[in-house]
């Protein structure tokens, strides 16, 4: 029994740390062009997610349809965020303002939620939500297998355009060094604009992957900063490959925590993978150069 | 420094009357005397006035409900102080000093609760508890900057959440923990007024080591921590040690501020004590009145306290106050990330009399002015070796000015 349980544990951890490796990896990218430590992320994932209900909900089609609108709307949404906000703080206390601004975004979007959907939970029924596959014993929900495919796709989607695209060069030249990207002839103000707008297109499909198989409600994006927060700080922050390992193996230890300790306690791992990974190595287990003083 | 005490006696003979000569010249006038000791007649009334006005507030309160927000307000002043001895003199920006603040207050019940110690006894060994906590917490903590220090702070909220639902035989869990009365012979008005004193001689204690800090050496060098960490170090300034001390004690006044609210309020909840929404007021309340002011926190606090409770009394239980704060947050943060006071100053001096922007001296005569500040900046450059508090105060209001033109 033990053994299948396990194992079982160990299929959700992996799928769980597909969506997970996703999230981090739109924080990580917010934090290599800008600097900036994007506390809105969750909640724009949670915002995502409403929306995947609503479209869900207005419609009766199926919510991963809601992609369509909500990736292109977030990608602009990023975009107009990193030129109309983010550029205005002052450069000297442009981290520590910008997590305040972020904070605000979230609260906002929160709020609105709260006060459009009001703050009932809610989740979307679909006509597969209770069929699950069978895999070595194990019993896999379909959405959730489906919010992976997602993730990965997504994250596979984002390494090609990272590593293979002019754009991705430009992308990761600004992130290495902007005054030497400029020097070529980069223009880094877009470019990370659009690097913003690639961040929080990731939450629109974690959002929609979410959707899938949660209950959500406002406040719900607490319970994933935390953790993303972590994942990025453990994976050495603005590490995008650290920030997926991270994230993996994070998920994992919490879907094998969950069976003797609950979801709470489990929740926990996340932290005491911080403070651990605070004492041993600040500046995180795959983070380079720019992890060092942040 | 090997020939401090040769140059001191000679510097400081030839070096204080240049010192007391510049005075005048820098505003221009022998009257700046007179109008800085207006200035401090005008500083010390207003204080008299408003310490009258706070200690009047329960007698003036014209029912319960209104006294009892000014308790809450009271305590926001306190928390929004308290949080200002890390983020004010560091720059350290922690969203998560509502754990301290929830511990606090838990420290207290649960020592009322399980060893039946007398309610102000409890409350004191929940603050000394706090400070003992705080040390790995802190050293843990301070190990990184900027970012990462953000994240670690929120972190304590969520998994101090976490343990306080999660362990219910032990706080209550989600039931909520109830907190004996100090005073069980009080009715509930006398009640509302004792308390509002003891938060206001809370925040006076506060305010004074506040102030005592600010004009001390330690002060000096958090504040270096703020302008520049790697420079302070460099220059020897035991950064870690006093980013430590500063923490410890911003954590240590927070949780007196919690204790005092469990001992009012009598019903804890992990959801609200742990709350980030909490800790965001103490950082939106700082920031709005003005990090680098004593009283910055204290004003913030009475503005968006009050704007608070009119919320909660307007729109009840709907969301709108969530959207509110961040409207208020975001605006703060975008066009006046120095505070109110900063602003109100720089508006004041925008339309004052005293400083236009064309300057009302000819170049010879500005000349003959650079020519005998550089000339006293010579001599008081070897004075630096002198009182060491001195030059530091000197050197960190230079700082300060620089920063402002930033």
């Amino acid at each position: 029994m033990t053994g299948t349980l396990l194992f079982q544990s160990l299929v959700l951890g992996v799928l769980l740390g597909g969506l997970y490796a996703l999230l981090a990896a739109g924080l990580t990218l917010y934090f290599g062009v800008m600097r900036v430590v994007m506390i809105a992320h969750s909640a724009f994932l949670i915002l995502a997610a409403y929306l995947a209900w609503f479209f869900n909900q207005q419609t009766g089609m199926d919510p991963l349809l809601s992609l369509v609108v909500t990736v292109p709307l977030f990608f602009l949404v990023g975009v107009g965020m990193q030129r109309l906000l983010i550029t205005r703080l002052r450069p000297a206390t442009l981290t520590m303002m910008s997590v305040l601004l972020t904070f605000a975004v979230a609260l906002f979007i929160e709020g609105m939620i709260g006060f459009v959907w009001s703050g009932t939970q809610r989740r979307i029924q679909l006509p597969y939500s209770s069929a699950s596959v069978e895999f070595f014993g194990a019993h896999i929900a379909v959405v959730k297998l489906v919010a992976f495919a997602l993730a990965a796709l997504s994250l596979a989607l984002l390494y090609l355009i990272m590593k293979h695209s002019r754009f991705g060069q430009a992308l990761r030249a600004t992130i290495q060094h902007s005054e030497a990207a400029q020097l070529v002839g980069i223009k880094t103000d877009r470019v990370a604009g659009f690097g913003f707008g690639l961040g929080l297109a990731t939450a629109a499909i974690g959002g929609t992957a979410l959707s899938l198989d949660a209950t959500i409600y406002p406040s719900l994006h607490w319970h994933w900063i935390g953790p993303l927060m972590a994942i990025i700080v453990v994976g050495g922050l603005g590490s995008i490959p650290g920030a997926a390992i991270a994230a993996m193996v994070l998920g994992i230890g919490q879907s094998l925590l969950q069976v003797p300790l609950g979801t709470t306690w489990a929740q926990t791992i996340f932290y005491v993978a911080l403070f651990v990974t605070l004492m041993l190595r600040p500046q995180g287990f795959f983070g380079g150069r720019l992890a060092q003083r942040f | 420094m090997p020939n401090a005490s040769d140059t001191r006696h000679p510097t400081s003979t030839a070096g204080s009357p240049a010192v007391t000569a510049t005075e005048p010249t820098g505003t221009g006038a022998t009257g700046s005397g007179t109008n800085r000791t207006w200035r401090r007649v005008a500083r010390v009334v207003a204080l008299v006035v408003c310490a009258a006005l706070v200690l009047a507030f329960p007698e003036l309160a014209p029912n319960a409900y209104i006294l009892s927000a000014g308790i809450v307000v009271a305590s926001y002043a306190c928390t929004a102080t308290a949080w200002n001895f890390m983020g004010g003199f560091t720059g350290y920006v922690s969203l998560g000093h509502a754990a301290f603040f929830g511990l606090g207050a838990y420290g207290t019940a649960i020592l009322i609760r399980d060893l039946g110690l007398p309610s102000f006894v409890a409350w004191l060994l929940a603050g000394l508890l706090v400070l003992l906590i705080t040390i790995p917490l802190g050293i843990a903590a301070l190990r990184v900057r900027g970012a990462s220090f953000v994240i670690v702070s929120i972190s304590f909220v969520l998994i101090l959440l976490l343990v306080f639902q999660g362990w219910g035989s032990f706080t209550g869990g989600s039931d909520g923990l109830v907190v004996p009365r100090p005073f069980p012979d009080l009715l509930r008005p006398e009640h509302h007024r004792v308390f509002f004193y003891l938060f206001a001689a809370l925040l006076a204690a506060m305010l004074l080591a506040w102030w005592a800090i600010d004009r001390s050496r330690f002060g000096t060098g958090l504040k270096a921590v703020r302008e520049d960490e790697d420079k302070a170090q460099a220059l020897g300034v035991p950064t870690r040690n006093y980013k430590l001390v500063a923490y410890v004690v911003s954590a240590t006044f927070t949780a007196l501020a919690g204790g005092m609210y469990a001992l009012w309020f009598g019903d804890l909840d992990p959801i609200f004590q742990f709350s980030i929404m909490l800790g965001s007021y103490m950082v939106l309340m700082a920031l709005f009145g003005g990090v680098r002011h004593l009283y910055g926190p204290l004003l913030g606090a009475v503005v968006v306290g009050v704007g608070l409770e009119y919320f909660k009394l307007e729109f009840g239980d709907t969301q709108l106050h969530l959207v509110a704060t961040a409207l208020l947050l975001g605006l703060v943060v975008l066009f006046m990330p120095d505070g109110l006071i900063p602003a109100a100053q720089a508006l004041v001096k925008r339309f004052g009399p005293q400083d236009s922007s064309i300057r009302e001296v000819t170049a010879a005569e500005l000349l003959e002015r650079n020519r005998a500040a550089s000339g006293t900046a010579g001599t008081t450059d070897g004075d630096r070796d002198e009182p060491a508090d001195a030059a530091g105060t000197g050197r960190s209001e230079g700082d300060a000015s620089t920063g402002g033109d930033r």
